[in-house]
């Protein structure tokens, strides 16, 4: 089942940051207004606690509509880059309150709630996040929990094998071919996406 | 790989590559990838499409509705004057769908909830649903109380709907359905945030066949039950 998508008719993204990047009230209403669900969500999915998702959250779109004059769309889309800000200002959150994040497997599950059950859909539709819910279901439980410490949490290869309490190696290789799977699953869609 | 890089230059930097897409590679391994990857065009298209997957976990995550408040809070930290006010109201297929409820005559007070839970405990995002006509809606109860409510739909693709509300559910949490034959079937598991969610799945049976749908924990008990033949 996809996730609820509100049709978002308008400006892009990239519109939106233009007009925030020069002090465009209307256009920073906007972008908060598309995105801070799936900020919050994101932050809440690694905190598990409202309070401090909803201090992240604010401080990424408050980080978002000040640097939004050095977004450079050749390194990545504005989600990525909104994603990977509040990301980061989760861990160092959890970091400095020396707080117990949200147990991978329970972001993993969190994500897969909202997973559609018909892949083949989601990639004609170029839905890169439906794709990849599916194929994080598909992966092996513990490639699952690598790939989440590792891209969610930021752990490192040694902090994922201490964790987990595996060797380097394993947690490397772990670590690599669950990325590599979902890799192929994105591939997918742009594949089509490019057919287009 | 570029003609004068050999096959096992490559080799020697596979692991490293998804960890450099992924960010947590450091010290001299990731100056000594980094500086591979610049003279290999294959291996500079592999990081390339490993960091488009890295950046797609992240993205994973479910949309959630923050507390209530939060515009008003964080247009105000940003300056942001005369930011207009947004009711919030519930997604169009959700209005569709109470819409249809009380149009089978399902009876008066019955409807969706979402969005209502108290500011700290973030509604869930709900899936959206592949349409199909309302089969059973049934009050889900915990010791008696009411705690949610049940939807099934039947159609090409038959599903339920559900949602929790002041449950003791928490955590993981696992929705069966006990057919009319007596067989039970496990529908899904999701995450009940201090006993309130919504969330919805392809029904394993048929609508008509469900008697009852449960809530279980993780250790086995069943939390709420709504019975719906």
């Amino acid at each position: 089942m996809g996730e609820l998508h509100v049709a978002d008719s308008g400006p892009t993204d990239e519109a939106l940051l233009a007009g925030m990047a020069v002090g465009d009230h209307a256009a920073a209403v906007t972008f908060v207004r598309r995105y801070q669900r799936r900020v919050f969500g994101l932050a809440y999915s690694m905190t598990s606690d409202s309070g401090v998702a909803e201090e992240v959250a604010q401080e990424a779109m408050i980080r978002v509509w000040r640097h939004a004059p050095v977004f450079d769309a050749r390194r990545g889309s504005v989600t990525s880059w909104v994603l990977t800000i509040t990301r980061n200002l989760t861990i160092d959150a959890l970091r400095m309150r020396r707080a117990v994040p949200t147990d991978p497997d329970d972001f993993a599950a969190s994500a897969m709630m909202s997973m559609e059950h018909n892949p083949e859909d989601a990639i004609l539709r170029g839905d890169v996040r439906q794709v990849v819910r599916v194929a994080l279901s598909g992966l092996p439980p513990e490639q699952r929990r690598a790939v989440v410490l590792a891209a969610v949490y930021g752990r490192t290869a040694l902090e994922v094998s201490e964790e987990e309490g595996i060797p380097l190696g394993t947690a490397k290789t772990r670590i690599r071919s669950g990325l590599i799977r979902l890799r192929a699953a994105v591939e997918d869609v742009r594949a089509v996406e490019e057919e287009r | 790989m570029s003609d004068d890089q050999p096959v096992h230059a490559c080799d020697e930097f596979s692991d490293e590559l998804a960890e450099l897409a992924l960010g947590i590679l450091t010290g001299r391994r990731r100056a000594a990838t980094l500086a591979h990857v610049e003279s290999c065009p294959r291996c500079t298209e592999e990081l390339e499409q490993l960091v488009r997957a890295a950046d797609a976990v992240v993205q994973v995550a479910p949309e959630m509705e923050p507390p209530m408040g939060f515009e008003v809070r964080l247009f105000g930290r940003m300056g942001v004057a005369e930011a207009p006010k947004r009711r919030r109201v519930a997604p169009r297929w959700m209005l569709a769908t109470a819409a249809a409820v009380v149009a089978l005559g399902f009876g008066l007070g019955i409807g969706l909830t979402m969005g209502t839970a108290p500011s700290h405990h973030p509604a869930v995002s709900i899936a959206r649903p592949p349409g199909g006509k309302l089969v059973a809606v049934a009050d889900l109860r915990e010791n008696g109380k009411r705690v949610g409510r049940v939807f099934t739909y039947g159609g090409t693709t038959p599903w339920m709907f559900m949602t929790l509300d002041d449950s003791s559910a928490k955590g993981h949490v696992t929705c069966e359905v006990v057919t009319t034959a007596g067989a039970t079937d496990r529908v899904g598991a999701f995450t009940a945030k201090s006993g309130y969610g919504a969330w919805g799945a392809p029904l394993p049976v048929a609508p008509q066949d469900v008697r009852t749908a449960e809530v279980v924990s993780s250790g086995g008990t069943v939390i709420a039950t709504a019975t719906l033949t």
